[in-house]
């Protein structure tokens, strides 16, 4: 790492403030990991139960420092082709039909048959050339001439291979196009990684990278969360709710509620101009916040105890 | 403050996590670019740079608090004079009893050297093959607990030591120094044992969470566990799988069907036809070698699961009736592959062979380690990294070594290993069930005990 003016934010409490800025809540540890990525150029791996905020922490980042998002989704079987870039084949087509057209014309300067070679060769290379590139996010991400935020969603669900693959790009941002040469980013890219566990990623990316783990917020964030992002949800309401869903996420159920459930609780709440939580208006809400039958039920049998009675 | 976060790392490696040169270096690093003096930022650069993944992280935490909360405090060599006296008391009970070789990690623990005895519990939980083998080898039962056992005696000890050191010493050591030194002990003392005991506690399933929405289709039937079904009721049970199967197939084979021909290959063709001036006369296609699950799953069949063996096979023959590529093994205390017979016989039929098999020794007593160890020796090269590794069963090895090791091994070489416990989860840490050893080396654990839960699962694994 090297010292001198340090990159994208001054000190911890600056990435925080950024953070905030764009509108995202952030824990101290949160704005650490960032600020220490951004530092030292380091990947962020962050992982977390479903829903809450890992996406957005990086659309945050991207928001709040005025760069450019660029997402790559991960999915199983995706590859290269999809991830770095591919050739536009249409307009090759078109443009080789071009020149079939107009060969006659090109020719006509030629004085050798070498000329001639020499000059159609001419039309092959730009056969290959940036016109013809399709940059995917990973490329693109690699080209742009401004600083950028790189998120590769959900990595777990890709292939080894292409972790590999991932792995090798991340270590030193360049890429060799066999038919244009290498290309190297001009700045590295701010890159967040976010994973469901869903299988284990290889050791050598997880070295590679500062690991975050995000739970599900403590009740006070939640609250200042929900406080933001819907506006015109009385102060005692957001309380009383944010504290239900804590003890809410404490029942063993199948699918634990996720912030966007809060979120979605909230609004539904001020719809039905609710003002303040009841068993009831608990009872009235339950399909916003469990998506399974066992889960409405469990809540069900416990209403006094969740808004706590 | 480089040396004490170098010492914390050997607590931590000797802990059982993986920490490499290069994270030690960044961490450093990242320290000389936070306010140190903020234990939150502190705490985040060391979790950040040395747990990288859920279980790390919990494991991270404890030994976080442990290293720098409740050893730092009061025996801090320059601070007190209880330091001395914590010194010759150290020494004091090494002497004691020397064919104890505990009793010396016990007691650097005890004047905050944890590393020594941090490995000591950590190499109980994952034995050292040779160690393990022994045990095997010795048919001792109880090699799982064995050294446990002598921990926890060893610990049992320090009480009466420390109590005869402060009678020894009770004219040179002033009274409050000797009450303080006491406390000091004794807390510690607690957290050793404290440290034992949660040391193998389950990990948690970490942020996995089920994620296909089945509906509630199959009913009470859906929600009645396995276990508690009338002869009627079985039967309909069994059409019910078999439907599932169906339906999946169905639509796992509709998924597939568009990869199997293979997509056209633009690339490729524009590049035959620069041969032909441009006209793509030959059209290329692309096979990728396209990705179907590769399932591996090993059922146990022992008594202690007999009841349910009836829908432990079914589910395994519906396994690999709908997913093309899958090997089936079946076990007591030995891996017998069973595919073919799933492959060449209709369910029933291909149940009863299964259940008479000469070859499976439904007399042994189960034994998960000896399974995974034969499993791992005879069958390691069916696992790869496209291989999901599905074990069916209730972890209950009679006391036997659960040979974790051996599991960790097999999910290093495979694509993910999954467990499903026929048995609901408050159950998995009674009596002998290894479940709490097995869980934290898994990717996801799960009980399965009635339709509902294993549609979710097939559901989940065609997804
Ligand atoms: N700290 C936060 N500040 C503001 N909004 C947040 C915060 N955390 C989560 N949210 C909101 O919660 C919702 C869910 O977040 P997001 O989609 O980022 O979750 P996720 O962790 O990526 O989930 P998944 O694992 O399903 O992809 C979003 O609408 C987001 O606006
Ligand atoms: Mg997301």
């Amino acid at each position: 790492m090297t010292k001198g003016p340090l990159k994208h934010f001054q000190d911890v409490d600056d990435a925080r403030r950024t953070l905030e800025s764009a509108g995202y809540v952030c824990t101290p540890d949160i704005a650490t990991v960032v600020f220490l990525a951004a530092a030292g150029d380091k990947p962020i791996l962050v992982e977390g139960p479903a829903g809450v905020g890992k996406t957005e922490l990086a659309k945050a980042m991207a928001t709040g420092l005025g760069y450019e998002l660029i997402r790559l989704q991960c999915y199983e079987g995706l590859d290269e082709a999809k991830a770095l870039y591919e050739w536009e084949y249409a307009k090759q087509l078109l443009y080789m039909q071009m020149v079939r057209e107009n060969v006659n014309d090109l020719l006509a300067g030629a004085d050798s048959l070498a000329d001639a070679v020499d000059l159609i060769a001419a039309q092959a290379d730009v056969f290959f050339s940036d016109r013809f590139l399709l940059p995917r996010p990973l490329l693109q991400a690699i080209l742009s001439p401004t600083p950028v935020v790189l998120l590769v969603d959900e990595v777990d669900k890709s292939d080894p291979e292409f972790e590999a693959f991932l792995l090798e790009l991340l270590s030193d941002f360049q890429v060799t196009i066999p038919e244009l040469g290498t290309r190297r980013a001009v700045g590295v890219p701010l890159v967040v990684l976010t994973s469901n566990a869903f299988r284990d990623l290889s050791d050598a990316l997880k070295r590679r990278c500062l690991h975050l783990y995000i739970d599900y917020p403590e009740a006070d964030v939640e609250r200042e969360i929900v406080r933001r992002q819907v506006p015109g949800l009385s102060e005692a309401l957001a309380r009383q709710m944010t504290s239900a869903m804590a003890r809410i996420r404490r029942l063993e159920l199948k699918k634990r509620p996720s912030i966007a459930e809060t979120l979605d609780w909230a609004r539904a709440l001020i719809n039905l101009q609710i003002e303040s939580l009841s068993p009831e208006a608990v009872l009235a809400t339950l399909s916003v916040i469990c998506k399974y039958r066992e889960d409405s039920d469990l809540v069900r049998k416990d209403l006094n105890g969740v808004v706590n009675l | 403050m480089e040396a004490m976060v170098l010492k914390f790392v050997d607590a931590v490696r000797a802990a059982g996590l993986r920490v490499s040169t290069v994270e030690v270096m960044d961490c450093l690093n990242h320290l000389s670019l936070v306010d140190v003096l903020d234990e939150g930022q502190f705490a985040t650069v060391l979790r950040s740079s040395f747990a990288k993944s859920y279980p790390e992280r919990l494991r991270f935490d404890q030994l976080y608090h442990l290293f720098f909360h409740e050893l730092r405090e009061r025996l801090e060599p320059t601070s007190e004079p209880l330091a001395d006296h914590a010194e010759a008391l150290r020494q004091a009970l090494v002497d004691a009893e020397p064919e104890r070789a505990e009793l010396g990690p016990i007691a650097d623990f005890l004047v905050a050297r944890p590393e020594a005895y941090l490995r000591l519990i950590t190499n109980l939980s994952n034995p050292e093959p040779a160690q393990a083998a022994m045990g095997d080898q010795f048919g001792a039962g109880l090699s799982g607990i064995g050294p446990r056992l002598s921990v926890l005696m060893a610990l049992d000890r320090v009480s009466p030591l420390l109590k005869a050191f402060l009678e020894e010493n009770r004219h040179q050591i002033p009274y409050d120094l000797r009450r303080a030194l006491e406390d000091e002990i004794r807390r510690r003392l607690s957290t050793a044992r404290r440290l034992l005991l949660r040391v193998d506690q389950p990990l948690g399933r970490g942020p996995v969470e089920p994620r296909a929405a089945v509906a509630d289709v199959y009913g009470d039937l859906g929600n009645t566990p396995f276990a508690n079904l009338s002869p009627r009721e079985m039967r309909r049970m069994s059409d019910t799988i078999a439907t599932l199967v169906r339906k999946l197939r169905d639509s796992a084979s509709r998924r597939f069907a568009a990869r199997a021909r293979g997509v056209p290959d633009l690339r490729g063709t524009l590049r035959a036809a620069m041969r032909t001036q441009g006209t793509p006369i030959v059209l290329k296609f692309r096979h990728k070698p396209q990705r179907k699950a590769r399932i591996l799953a090993l059922c146990d069949v022992s008594s202690s699961v007999w009841s349910y063996a009836r829908f432990t096979l079914t589910m395994l023959y519906a396994l690999q009736d709908c997913f093309g590529r899958v090997r089936s093994f079946v076990f007591v205390d030995e891996p017998v592959e069973v595919t073919h017979h799933f492959d060449d016989h209709e369910v029933a039929q291909a149940l009863q062979l299964v259940l008479k098999s000469p070859e499976i020794t439904f007399e042994a007593s189960t034994d998960y380690g000896r399974m995974l160890r034969l499993f791992e020796s005879r069958h390691m090269d069916a696992v790869d990294k496209k291989t999901t590794v599905i074990i069916i069963g209730d972890g209950r090895t009679n006391y036997r070594d659960p040979a974790p090791t051996v599991l960790a091994e097999i999910r290093s070489h495979a694509r993910r290993v999954l467990w499903l416990n026929p048995e609901s989860s408050p159950f998995w840490h009674t009596g002998d069930s290894e479940m709490r050893t097995y869980e934290p080396l898994c990717n996801e654990v799960r009980p399965c005990q009635n339709l509902n839960q294993l549609a979710a699962f097939f559901h989940e694994l065609v997804l």
